[in-house]
């Protein structure tokens, strides 16, 4: 008589045996998860935006209708918010970049080995100090009148720029400077230092090893910063609540209008999507999406 | 590495005005907290810790605390699961939309938050007819939270490889044994300090909470939201907020601590 082994170990021996049915194990909550809550929410929200509105009692009746996509594409009103959005959510890439970089690489090549995780975590801890206390910070510094800058800048016979499109911009870039600070340093991580030192070897000098070497090789950390810092940008609407002054971003439009026309509102939402799905189709084929 | 004299002082004059960019404006909260008035002003005039004690017997701050940590354990246990699940499956097998799925997961952090937010409220509200409760915030929550999991479990897988698996394998130990004893106390690094991560993400997120919570139900930052302009809950706020900031040091340390792979602590 063969001695049956323990049920356990039975199973175990049954999967081991099957690849398909252990990825299949893993996958299939996940995987539900992600289609049944969050597609399925994406796919609600983009349902939604060919709904109709009953004029009179604000219900939304579903149906399908092109209304709520002719009425974003044809007022010039949307139309410019949509530009403001997509053109401070690029200046705030921008503007993190510009910081981040020369960050970055003082992190990862100059500053003592030591001293790395402490300027990590410098840069990080921000990160988890609320959102909405940072942006109230900034509310605090840019305040006309009273505010810090301009207590700082008068001296100097300035003011600070006051609520408006400037406000918005710095605020969002110091929201989002730590996205793109870690990506490139994770990336400038990975370059040996005898790429550098090879460039400068043949006789390049170092702005030339920079462009040449450098820049192209933390490229794709870049990217990969960018697809953070643009779209964190692109959908905020509670900074420009806050320090935006009449500024209006595609993010505000969407937050006045989804209680009293949700599909108008779900319309503009879609604006973000597209301009966002556009932009990671292209960032795939870089490869910068592995670093995230 | 070897750089000129005058380069490296342009990096490290980069690297401290990057540092004092992001630290004068907290520390302008964090003194701003003792603030007398309670009008905003700079510079402040007189100070006083009175609104230090003040803000520990204030029951709105402390309900609102309550209900963030509730929406975060429970966002956070979601997550925990299905951030590890699919971090085994994309780190060890190779599958049709394999890449795809690796797209997919990072979606809900790498879309604008609002497009989240109304989405999960149209679901809810318009498609399903749910009413809205902690739970739907919750459920919002964990969609976005599996991302820090997943994150900090594949980085330690791909770092682990499978040898101490195959190891114990080889010794005669079957999967359930093997997971049990090997890759679990492997892996417990990465599940706590994701799950830390993933529970800070949940506590601060105030977007997607506005859209998906009823009346009734106030987390911390939306506490902070509605206070924000109220004269008479200015001081209180200011002592959350510099609270907060002083807070937000906690799950560095202890994600630096535990997992040790990634430098961001995982949220990237």
């Amino acid at each position: 008589m063969s001695v049956q082994a323990p049920a356990g170990r039975r199973l175990s021996a049954a999967l081991f045996r099957r690849p398909r049915l252990r990825v299949g194990g893993l996958l299939v909550l996940p995987l539900a998860w992600l289609v049944f809550v969050y597609l399925a929410a994406l796919f609600a929200l983009l349902a939604t935006s060919f709904f109709l509105v009953d004029e009179f009692t604000n219900e939304v009746q579903r149906g399908f209708t092109w209304a709520n996509f002719h009425d974003v594409l044809t007022d010039s009103a949307y139309l410019g918010s949509a530009a403001r959005t997509v053109g401070i959510a690029l200046a705030v890439t921008v503007l993190c970049t510009v910081i981040g970089l020369p960050m970055a690489f003082f992190m990862a090549k100059v500053a003592p080995a030591r001293w790395q995780n402490l300027l990590v975590a410098l840069v990080v801890t921000p990160l988890w100090a609320s959102y909405l206390v940072k942006v109230y910070a900034w509310q605090a510094m840019v305040q006309p009148e009273s505010g810090v800058l301009d207590w700082l800048l008068k001296p100097l016979g300035l003011s600070g720029p006051g609520y408006g499109v400037l406000a918005v911009i710095v605020t969002l870039t110091y929201l989002w400077l730590p996205y793109m600070v870690l990506p490139i340093y994770a990336g400038l991580q990975r370059m040996p230092d005898s790429l550098v030192e090879a460039s400068g070897d043949l006789g390049a000098k170092p702005g030339r090893t920079m462009r040449s070497v450098v820049l192209p090789l933390v490229y794709p950390s870049v990217i990969a910063g960018s697809v953070f810092t643009f779209s964190l940008s692109l959908g905020d609407y509670i900074t420009v609540q806050i320090v935006g002054g009449k500024t209006q971003m595609l993010g505000n439009i969407v937050y006045q209008n989804y209680t009293a026309n949700l599909p108008f509102a779900a319309a503009i939402a879609v604006i973000p999507v597209a301009i966002m799905i556009g932009y990671l189709m292209i960032v795939r084929r870089t490869g910068a999406l592995d670093n995230l | 590495m070897t750089l000129s004299r005058k380069a490296r002082w342009l990096f490290a004059a980069a690297m401290a005005l990057g540092l004092a960019f992001i630290y004068v404006p907290l520390l302008v909260v964090a003194i701003n907290s003792f603030n007398a008035s309670k009008v905003f002003a700079w510079p402040p005039r007189e100070f006083t810790t009175h609104w230090w004690t003040e803000v520990f017997s204030n029951t709105g701050v402390r309900e609102a605390v309550g209900t963030s940590i509730e929406v975060g354990v429970i966002a956070t246990a979601f997550a925990l699961v299905l951030g590890t699940l699919l971090a085994f499956a994309l780190s060890r097998y190779e599958f049709f939309g394999r890449q795809s799925l690796s797209l997919l997961v990072v979606l809900p952090i790498a879309l604008p938050g609002i497009v989240t937010a109304l989405a999960f409220r149209t679901a809810f509200r318009t498609i399903l007819g749910v009413e809205l409760s902690i739970w739907t915030v919750a459920v919002s929550h964990a969609t976005f939270c599996m991302v820090v999991v997943y994150n900090n479990v594949i980085a330690r897988l791909r770092r682990m490889g499978t040898t101490p698996e195959e190891a114990s394998m080889d010794l005669g130990a079957d999967s359930f044994t093997t997971f049990r004893l090997i890759t679990f106390p492997l892996l417990r690094g990465a599940l706590l300090a994701g799950g830390l991560l993933a529970f800070g993400l949940s506590f601060d997120e105030i977007v997607v909470t506005l859209f998906t919570a009823p009346p009734g139900v106030t987390t911390l930052p939306i506490w902070i939201f509605q206070n924000l302009s109220r004269p008479n809950q200015a001081p209180v706020v200011n002592v959350v907020a510099a609270i907060l900031v002083v807070a937000s040091i906690i799950p560095i340390y202890l994600s630096q601590k535990l997992a040790g792979d990634s430098p961001g602590g995982g949220r990237l």
